[in-house]
């Protein structure tokens, strides 16, 4: 035990430079009517990675820009294809979206394939070897059982999911570990719903004073005036409370679970001051017509980077490469256009 | 002058300290545990990409990184930029960027989209607009229109009264002509994107005769021929999906609003032009032009009381009686 260190991972990238290359990058995608967008991505992903650091080196992306062009376009032929039809004929694009969704575990697969074996550290590839059999029962038969049970089951829905994706992802030739039980996740959205129920109370007594106070306009009627009132301080108290906590917790709960090796990780995340960077950032992002965009995100990006510690057991010297198989970029742009993600 | 750097041989994560140094045209690497001698043609250096460490790529997939970014570019001046990262470092290109990205956004909104709207309006073929509208009626049957509490005679006198008036050039009739009835959205009559037109109930109580019907139903004509609604409703989409992309990330409720401040009405332009279209009809049929100045003002006269009411609903109709500039419509009906 004595030989455990903590590192922290530190971020390095600034608002100021960042804007200067993102909107350098973004007029270079207008003026190639989009063309361009591919390595505008690559360069985009290049700072993030080359910027967060930790145990002295950098991580650093290899997308090919050639491979995500050929990705984007198939994904942007079928997503205009769905928004045309579904436009016209509102059925048909029920039904292709439907379909969407049935693929839409492959297409994660493929996304963190993609990802992950393009991502590397110490000159050592990540990968991703997770089979699309198990991506079909952990990202979509789980989340499809917990919608039919109300969410009852979203907890134990997201602990698949974690599980799914920590456990086959690798580091060089060593597999991440993911252990926790599914108590753990209820315990968070336990919390969660008692800070909702308090929020609720809290709202319907500032509502039923208000109401009473003679502040509010005559005729209105009352239980409609609370009812107004106490929806609005629900939607803050959620927005403000409940969204930042389970948020927070959530990136704790996986990352104090994760090991590679003997190495564990700890994350310290919270949920205030998430709320800060996020309520920030969107007002920023508001007011300055979304020109704020490229410092929000290294804002954010900072804020969760270097709350993450590595828990280095020893040094971390036998890491050795690992096998690497082909992949492709399409799966990632079509699941980046219809915005599906997996957190990692 | 030597730059200090660590390398990794791309095998095992192991960590180098090393130092850099030139000879002639090899660089020297040495540190601890590893020494290599390495012709600069055959290293990958890639530019520089802000502040980030500079890189030395090996073809073994070894590599170095290099924090010191000054030391490394007055080891290798030639490596030390390239015309992209160039611009990236500077706020006089960013600048520009910003500027010319603005002006390319606001040209592509202005002449770019109405104009690539008009092109794909037009060439989409009849059964795809019959179809869509079939679609607005279902929804909006079940939603905002009523059945019309019209008496079917009247209907069918204006019906018939319409389709036996000759068509100015360029003029198409509307796929069709539905009576509903709507208490929320009182007296109007919107084009369908498809083609079809919507006349409620309130709009042929308020007219005093049929030629004030005529002349509304003139004007949307004036929509359908060239497929206002069509190029309103494709712009719509693209700028709220480009809304989507951009703001995407932030959260998909912002999208909503600046869409839906974007997309409003027809612009006065496409109301002229529909209005100068009825003109033209109404006088080819002998209907004095003065009916639908009559009945702008009557209309205009009836939704000024509920005018936040209709706001709601104004999304999807046609402004012509909320439209703000109704005297200047009406008196250049007036000398025509
Ligand atoms: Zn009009």
């Amino acid at each position: 035990m004595t030989d455990r260190q903590y590192q922290q991972f530190h971020f390095t990238g600034r608002g100021g430079e960042y804007f200067r290359i993102w909107i350098v990058n973004v007029c270079l995608s207008i003026v190639t009517l989009g063309i361009y967008s591919a390595w505008a991505k690559v360069r985009r992903n290049q700072y993030f990675y080359r910027h967060t650091l930790v145990a002295g080196a950098s991580f650093d992306y290899h997308g090919d820009p050639k491979v995500i062009l050929k990705g984007r376009a198939i994904a942007f032929l079928m997503f205009a294809a769905y928004s045309v039809v579904s436009q016209f004929n509102p059925a048909a694009g029920v039904a292709i979206f439907a379909l969407i969704m049935l693929a839409m575990p492959w297409l994660l697969v493929r996304s963190l394939r993609f990802r992950l074996h393009n991502t590397s550290y110490r000159a050592l590839r990540f990968a991703f070897h997770g089979e699309t059999g198990q991506a079909y029962v952990n990202l979509l038969l789980w989340p499809l059982l917990s919608f039919l049970t109300l969410g009852l089951l979203w907890p134990m829905a997201q602990q698949r999911i974690a599980r799914y994706t920590r456990d086959n992802s690798a580091y060089g030739d060593v597999s991440f570990r993911f252990e926790v039980g599914v108590g753990e996740y209820y315990r968070v959205y336990l919390m969660a719903i008692l800070i909702v129920i308090a929020n609720f109370a809290a709202a319907l007594s500032v509502a039923i004073l208000l109401a009473d106070s003679g502040l509010m306009p005559a005729g209105v009627e009352r239980t409609a005036l609370i009812g107004a009132i106490a929806g609005l301080g629900m939607y803050v108290g959620i927005f403000v409370f409940v969204y930042p906590y389970v948020a927070a917790r959530m990136q704790n709960l996986v990352w104090n679970n994760t090991s590679l090796a003997d190495h564990r990780f700890v994350a310290n995340v919270k949920a205030s001051g998430l709320l800060v960077i996020m309520l920030g950032n969107l007002l920023l992002i508001v007011f300055t017509l979304g020109f704020y965009k490229p410092f929000a995100d290294i804002r954010l990006a900072r804020y969760r980077i270097e709350h993450l510690n590595l828990l280095a057991y020893d040094s971390l010297d036998q890491f050795v490469a690992g096998m690497q198989s082909r992949t492709s970029a399409a799966g990632e742009e079509m699941a980046d256009m219809f915005d599906f993600d997996v957190a990692l | 002058m030597p730059v200090t750097a660590v390398y990794f041989d791309g095998q095992q994560a192991r960590r180098h300290e090393v130092m850099l140094s030139l000879d002639g045209d090899v660089l020297l690497l040495q540190g601890d545990a590893v020494e290599r001698r390495v012709s600069l043609s055959a290293l990958k250096i890639p530019p520089p990409l802000g502040n980030t460490p500079r890189l030395i790529l090996f073809a073994d997939g070894a590599r170095c990184e290099i924090a010191d970014n000054q030391g490394f570019a007055a080891m290798l001046p030639h490596a030390a930029a390239s015309w992209l990262s160039g611009m990236e470092n500077s706020w006089l290109y960013a600048m520009a960027a910003l500027l010319l990205t603005l002006v390319l956004a606001a040209v592509a909104y202005l002449w770019g989209l109405p104009y690539a709207a008009r092109e794909v309006a037009d060439r989409l073929p009849d059964y795809v607009l019959v179809q869509m509208d079939n679609q607005f009626f279902a929804s909006l049957d079940q939603t905002l229109l009523k059945p019309t509490a019209l008496a079917p005679d009247r209907r069918q006198a204006l019906g018939e009264r319409l389709q036996g008036m000759s068509l100015p050039p360029g003029g198409v009739r509307p796929n069709r002509i539905e009576f509903r009835g709507s208490p929320g959205l009182g007296a109007n009559a919107f084009a369908l994107p498809g083609g079809s037109v919507v006349v409620l109930d309130q709009l042929v109580d308020l007219a005093d005769n049929d030629e004030e019907v005529i002349a509304v139903l003139a004007h949307e004509m004036g929509h359908v021929s060239q497929r206002h609604a069509m190029r309103q409703m494709l712009q719509a989409s693209v700028i709220g999906l480009a809304m989507a992309w951009y703001i995407g990330d932030v959260s998909s409720l912002l999208a909503a609003a600046p869409t839906a401040l974007l997309q409003t009405r027809y612009s006065r332009d496409l109301e002229r032009t529909a209005d100068a279209f009825a003109a033209d009809m109404l006088r080819i049929n002998g209907i004095p032009v003065s009916r639908l100045a009559d009945m702008l003002r009557k209309l205009e006269a009836s939704h000024r009381p509920d005018a936040t009411k209709t706001e709601k609903a104004e999304l999807m109709i046609d402004y012509l009686s909320t439209h703000p500039n109704t005297e200047e419509r009406i008196k250049s009906l007036r000398g025509r």
